[in-house]
């Protein structure tokens, strides 16, 4: 029951960002978020250019949203994967244990950085 | 009243009712609850009978014999299968459960890679290091570590995920600020 409804607000907060992101331009709109790091320091963050990404896949261009940020392609299937594992924790702990092993948590953060480094030396 | 169930040589547990509901069992699981002095087969309790789906016996692996109840879990894969001692029949207040090993607290991974990608905020990173602390540190079997690991983790996760929203609206200000000062 707790469950279910956990899964119906999940799908209706995807669906309504969902249509946010492919309704507005976050190129010409003020109202989406800015990312701190940029502009604090004017390097860009591994996140930079997400949404423009999602505003860009939403409308099918797929090429745009890798130059917007590449990372992102890696990121939310594994994300998804680990939303799934998480949900299923007491129920699969092998499929969490596995998913969460330190190798697997390593090769995340050591993407991160390297994605964060060299997209502010290649301006990517 | 909650349950501890072994699977196919699977621990999983505490559980409730209804989470054994889902969890597709079949016949060939073992179960365990406070009061019972050892593991016992799902098809021998009571208010478990619904719960599972009848299969071959002999076809499936079966963690111990009925008439060997000591037995070292060999035929058990994945997790060791540790068996109460028997003076536990006698003795029912030693029935604590030592045997079920507890499921890996939560690595706040999730949480982590979304506040390190879309808040854009650095200490997210941080949140991702206490994620791998906390596999690593139940990999060690030091349990109480991990939940503390687990524990620090999440408040990475809610201070960047807050610091994220709290400082939205300065930086949709910044440029217009920056803009009439020139």
């Amino acid at each position: 029951m707790r469950r279910s409804l956990i899964i119906l607000l999940v799908i209706a907060a995807l669906l309504v960002f969902g249509f946010i992101y492919y309704a507005l331009d976050p190129i010409q709109s003020g109202l989406f978020p800015r990312c701190g790091f940029l502009t604090l320091t004017g390097y860009k963050c591994p996140g930079c250019g997400s949404q423009r990404a999602i505003h860009a896949l939403l409308h099918g261009d797929v090429v745009a949203a890798f130059k917007y940020n590449a990372l992102l392609f890696i990121s939310v299937p594994w994300l998804a994967l680990c939303f799934y594992a998480e949900s299923r924790r007491t129920r699969n702990p092998r499929l969490y244990v596995r998913l969460n092993a330190p190798l697997l948590i390593w090769l995340f953060l050591a993407m991160v950085l390297l994605w964060w480094l060299l997209r502010n030396i290649f301006n990517w | 009243m909650q349950y501890w169930i072994n699977h196919n040589g699977v621990q999983t547990g505490p559980v409730d009712l209804d989470a054994i509901k889902e969890m597709n069992l079949t016949s060939s699981a073992y179960v365990w609850r406070e009061g019972l002095g050892d593991w016992v087969k799902i098809t021998q309790m009571p208010e478990l009978q619904g719960f599972y789906e009848m299969v071959n016996v002999n076809a499936e692996p079966q963690p111990q014999q009925a008439s060997e109840p000591k037995a070292d879990g060999e035929a058990v894969t994945g997790l060791p299968y540790q068996p109460q001692q028997p003076q536990i029949n006698l003795q029912p207040q030693y029935a604590q459960p030592q045997a079920p090993a507890e499921p890996c607290p939560p690595t706040n991974l999730v949480w982590a890679i979304i506040s390190t990608v879309l808040c854009c905020i650095p200490t997210g990173i941080v949140a991702i290091i206490y994620a791998l602390k906390v596999t690593n540190k139940y990999r060690e079997g030091d349990i109480e570590g991990a939940k503390r690991a687990s524990e620090t983790g999440a408040w990475w996760c809610i201070a960047t995920i807050i610091l994220g929203i709290i400082i939205q609206p300065f930086l949709s200000a910044l440029p217009i600020l920056t803009a009439s000062m020139n």
